[in-house]
């Protein structure tokens, strides 16, 4: 049964096509055919309908790009963003480095080929400038390639503080951090909120395969060193059908152990763009399947239930959950808030996001000479450190592509040439691992 | 419509005062109490009545916070 028509663009040749989604028994499926390269079909949702239906939380507020470009080749092909996007943006990224000290064979960025140059101080600079321009300040995701391999990073992260951004957050492999003693308290000290580690596993094998060597005993010195420089750490597992959906589990045991210093864990299931060495599977891992690996593997602790769709981006890129940790180790779901939880806006989500993710937040700064509220910071950061959140992001590739979804984008990456671009879009590839922006 | 009742003027040089008792406000003892819970602060107090000026910043920002996470827990 049809349910539903959109847009989306040939694999081969990434030209638009239009594109509907099949309710299947075992899913939804995005089905398009191009002219010249045939018909293409991608599983998009393991599940039947009503889940499907039920899944959508999408608040239809207008959050629109602040100084958006007028449209003139059509979606994907305007991004910088222009005025037919529906979202302003919330986290932006910034490749400072196409440079890696990896060569892992999946890598959405490519890095490491060829590299070109870093991006100069002064083109950071204006980088930064232009997004205050363009509806600043955002979340600041600090990106590479692997951006530690600059030495001047903590230069850069001042030099955003001083443009006026507030949260950063690093993307990492952590090897520096594992490496370099007092690394992590020079990015803190510097204005670093939270490193973003890539963490894929408590098994070395699946580093191999995804990495290139084994990484796991670095990926537990890098946490123990962030923990110990009070930066915030959020591990971030790629999940690869027949790799290691079988560590979900084992993975958030291991993040709830180390909380509070983790704060959450964040999902990407693979997408099959940029350097990928895994063939793209039939069915691919889809929300509701790693909502369900998530509840068969935590032994009741975490449920499916508990999760809901993005607010502010398209709710079928993301999913979330909040927990509040009990003395005794039991998790406790929080409710979804208008604020806080859920995130109605791109600026609701960014605060959310920040403090959550943060290793430390300042102390709301009211009190005066007639006034002393220490007690309360105290609760609130208490709450806080307590709070333990599980989420993901279920990136489009050229498969399942929907321009629907993409015009939702809320996560950016920043380039000179042509400002923010929807992540999605920024790091669409063709089967040829050919790309409209990189 | 009965007019706005205000228990607290600001005066020229920018000190909070007591409308009722015509005293100027100082730092005293208080306590925010939700759900079983007590936080005890310093606000401005009235020394005379004990009337307490909780700044809506305050009221609206940490306290509020403070409410919604004891009602998480």
């Amino acid at each position: 049964m049809i349910i539903g028509k959109t847009k989306s663009v040939c694999p081969v040749c990434l030209r638009v096509v239009d594109a509907q989604k099949r309710s299947e028994k075992d899913g939804i499926y995005l089905d398009k055919r191009c002219a010249e390269h045939g018909a293409f079909s991608s599983l998009i949702w393991e599940g039947n309908l009503a889940s499907y239906l039920r899944w959508n939380s999408e608040n239809t507020a207008v959050d629109p790009p602040r100084e958006g470009r007028a449209p003139e080749k059509g979606c994907p092909r305007d991004c910088g963003l222009c005025t037919e996007h529906l979202r302003k943006g919330c986290c932006m990224l910034l490749e400072l480095t196409r440079r890696c000290n990896l060569r892992c064979p999946v890598c959405f960025a490519a890095a490491g080929e060829a590299p070109k140059p870093d991006l100069s101080l002064e083109e950071i600079e204006k980088q930064y400038e232009y997004l205050m321009a363009h509806g600043g300040p955002f979340n600041i995701q600090l990106s590479g390639g692997e951006p530690t391999v600059r030495d001047d990073l903590p230069r850069i992260i001042r030099m955003g503080l001083e443009k006026g951004f507030t949260f950063f957050q690093l993307n990492t492999n952590g090897l520096r951090l594992a490496a370099e003693p007092g690394y992590a308290e020079t990015l803190r000290e510097a204005g670093l909120n939270t490193v973003f580690l890539q963490f894929d596993a408590l098994d070395d094998s699946v580093y191999v395969t995804l990495r290139g060597r084994a990484l796991l005993e670095e990926k537990k010195r890098c946490i123990e060193a962030c923990a110990a420089a009070g930066l915030g750490v959020v591990l971030v597992p790629v999940i690869a059908r027949g790799v290691n959906e079988d560590q979900v589990g084992a993975i958030l045991r291991f993040a709830l152990e180390n909380a509070p210093a983790v704060r959450g864990v964040h999902f990407q299931p693979l997408s099959y763009f940029g350097r990928c060495a895994l063939a793209r599977p039939e069915r691919p891992i889809t929300i509701p399947k790693l909502l369900a690996l998530i509840e068969e593997q935590t032994d009741g602790l975490l449920h499916a239930s508990d999760f809901y769709g993005g607010g502010a981006e398209s709710a079928y890129c993301s999913f979330h959950a909040s927990y509040r940790i009990r003395e005794d180790g039991s998790l406790k779901p929080l409710p979804r808030r208008q604020s806080g939880g859920c995130c109605t806006s791109s600026d609701d989500s960014r605060t959310s996001v920040a403090e959550q993710w943060s290793g430390f937040v300042p102390a709301f700064d009211g009190d005066d000479a007639l006034t002393e509220t220490s007690a309360l910071d105290a609760f609130l950061e208490q709450a806080r450190r307590s709070t333990f959140a599980v989420s993901g992001m279920v990136f489009q590739d050229a498969w399942n592509l929907d321009l629907e979804r993409l015009r939702r984008c809320h996560i950016c990456e920043v380039d000179s040439r042509y400002g923010m671009v929807p992540f999605c879009a920024y790091n669409l590839t063709n089967q040829n691992g050919e790309a409209l922006y990189r | 419509m009965a007019a706005e009742k205000n228990y607290y003027t600001i005066d020229p040089q920018g000190k909070l005062m007591c409308v009722k008792c015509g005293v100027p406000l100082e730092k005293g003892k208080a306590k925010f109490m939700y759900l079983d819970n007590g936080f005890p602060v310093e606000l401005p107090v009235c020394p005379r009545c004990g009337f307490v000026y909780v700044p809506e910043e305050l009221a609206l920002g940490k306290v509020a916070s403070v409410e919604r996470a004891l009602e998480d827990k």
